[in-house]
């Protein structure tokens, strides 16, 4: 007789997506978390008053997280204080000229046209292709496991549509975007997102190049701080009986015969459970929580050889006056090869940047109720990728200096006024994440996520190495984000129901 | 010689010469793949 039925190591997005819908189940379900709060990265803290975001600030293809909900008998409207962001993003360019994206398509190809008439046609040549390309993939390439080429046949099977789409595959998210798109500022106010992807234009695949078009059937923000998405999944699993221990650190997974049996955690307490689902990184998981010697010597092999994905700094501004800013979402952008050169030749190299890029998040536009006072505003920036490790010196000694670089470098070229009217500043380096959330490297998506780390390449959701193991998260199919890692859940909660 | 070797060998010529006619984003694209090719067995282990 064990504890539980089923133990998950993480309460961010995909663990507690996987244990509501276990608990709807019938499962007794315990998730266990190292930090004070859910969420994971898409988590929320207060500093002086202000409200602050950890990582995630926005979320995009709202559909497959509203996917989850439903399935537990509610929606996502209904439970969580979603606000439309519009416009999409007020980009500003490297030679300062600025490109609005509204959400409409339509008011969004007039923008471009007024900048490159010569590029209208190619927006409404991407949007199409996309769109077609989201309507075979959403529901198919989301919410279908990915374990085996068995799995890939099925996936194809039911939506012959998708190889249609092959060739992108195929394709760079750089090569995808300069098929539709000739000026180069218009590919520049297209080329950040590329990053969501976790790598360049250049190297990042041709299909996250859908991103900039996804991101036109709404993105949004939770009312109260991002924290609200998982909250919503907390408190739908309570409702079935899931518990959720915080302050909770699991130090190993114990295993018998390539058999997960439950976790021992870092006070010595061991609990035992007939399931064990993991929401960390996946190279953690096996090669520290379980270890070498469980695996066999082809999945050890495969293990290793995962790359971490990119980290981000991020600054969490708290300010006393209201930024010359023009919604939720401001974009900095680079010129494509700018970034491709970042990433190859600075960050790649272990440098860091002294001209910025990023997004930056004015959260309280959306949500006055962030700010301590009238008046006062939220900015939360999330900058270009930034090295683990960084060369001549450590990301605590250089935290203070880049913390009133940044602040000088904005307020001279961006946000004017910014640095005279901060009243919070905090900046969270790749080593901070990984202290707070024990994400080795900062690594945002767990996993560099290319086509030789995706899906079938991607460590799978039922563990091919041991018994009894699911994992969930950014580490698996289908792969970083807060739509994706709920999708995880959901595929992890559904290959349980059938195997289990 | 026989044909096919002759055909092989013309294979890789004519990879060769696309490879190299490539634009350089193109060229690292590729090269990324192919650094990663080797352990895609393993992964599909993991």
């Amino acid at each position: 007789m064990t504890d539980y039925d089923v133990i998950v190591i993480g309460a961010g997005c995909g663990g507690l997506s996987v244990g509501a819908l276990l608990a709807k189940q019938g499962r007794k379900v315990l998730v266990l978390e190292q930090s004070d709060r859910i969420g994971g990265c898409c988590s929320t803290f207060q500093k002086e008053g202000y409200t602050f975001d950890l990582g995630a600030s926005l979320i995009e293809d709202a559909e497959v997280i509203d996917w989850c909900f439903q399935r537990l008998g509610t929606t996502l409207d209904r439970e969580v204080d979603l606000v439309s962001c519009d416009p999409v993003y007020d980009v500003i360019m490297k030679d300062g000229t600025r490109l609005k994206y509204p959400l409409s398509a339509e008011a969004s190809a007039r923008n471009i046209g007024a900048l490159a008439p010569e590029d209208v046609k190619g927006w409404h040549a991407y949007a199409d292709y996309m769109q077609g390309f989201l309507d075979a993939a959403l529901k198919g390439f989301f919410l279908a496991p990915a374990n085996t080429q068995g799995d890939l046949v099925n996936l194809f099977a039911k939506t012959p549509k998708l190889l249609k789409y092959g060739p992108m595959f195929a394709s760079s998210y750089q090569g995808v975007m300069e098929k539709y798109f000739q000026d180069t500022r218009i590919r520049e106010s297209i080329a950040f997102q590329s990053f969501y992807g976790g790598l360049p234009p250049d190297s990042c695949p041709g299909y996250i190049a859908m991103i900039p078009w996804s991101e036109h059937a709404g993105i949004y923000y939770s009312k109260g701080g991002m924290i609200g998405i998982p909250r919503a999944l907390e408190r739908l699993g309570q409702n079935f009986g899931l518990t959720v221990r915080l302050k909770t650190r699991v130090s190993r997974v114990i295993v018998r015969n390539r058999r997960a049996l439950g976790v021992a955690l870092a006070d010595g307490t061991e609990i035992t459970s007939d399931l064990v689902v993991s929401d960390i990184n996946a190279k953690l998981l096996y090669l520290k929580m379980i270890g070498e010697e469980h695996l066999p010597w082809l999945a050890r092999v495969g293990i290793k050889s995962y790359e971490y994905s990119m980290a981000t700094p991020m600054l969490y501004l708290g300010v006393d006056y209201t930024p010359p800013l023009e919604g939720h979402h401001t974009l900095i952008s680079r010129p494509m090869d700018e970034l491709n050169d970042y990433w190859w030749n600075v960050y790649k190299k272990d440098r860091y940047a002294e001209e910025h890029f990023g997004i930056v998040s004015w959260t309280s536009h959306s949500d006055p109720g962030l700010a301590p006072q009238e008046g006062h505003h939220v900015l939360v920036l999330t900058l270009e990728p930034g090295p683990y490790r960084l060369h001549g010196t450590t990301w605590d000694d250089f935290k203070a200096a880049l913390t009133e670089q940044i602040l000088d470098y904005m307020s001279k070229r961006y946000i004017p006024g910014l640095a005279e009217h901060v009243r919070v500043a905090e900046l969270s380096t790749p080593v901070d994440f990984e202290r707070r959330l024990l994400s080795p490297e900062g690594a945002i998506y767990a996993l560099r996520q290319d086509l030789t780390s995706g899906v079938t390449f991607r460590p799978a959701a039922k563990s091919k190495s041991i018994a009894g193991l699911y994992l969930v998260g950014a580490s698996t199919h289908p792969g970083g984000g807060v739509p994706t890692t709920i999708a995880s859940g959901m595929i992890a909660a559904d290959l349980i129901q059938r195997y289990e | 010689m026989n044909i096919k070797k002759i055909l092989l060998l013309a294979g890789a010529a004519v990879a060769v010469y696309v490879y190299v006619k490539q634009p350089e984003r193109k060229k690292r694209f590729l090269r990324e793949i192919l650094r990663q090719v080797p352990y895609l067995i393993p992964r599909y282990f993991a």
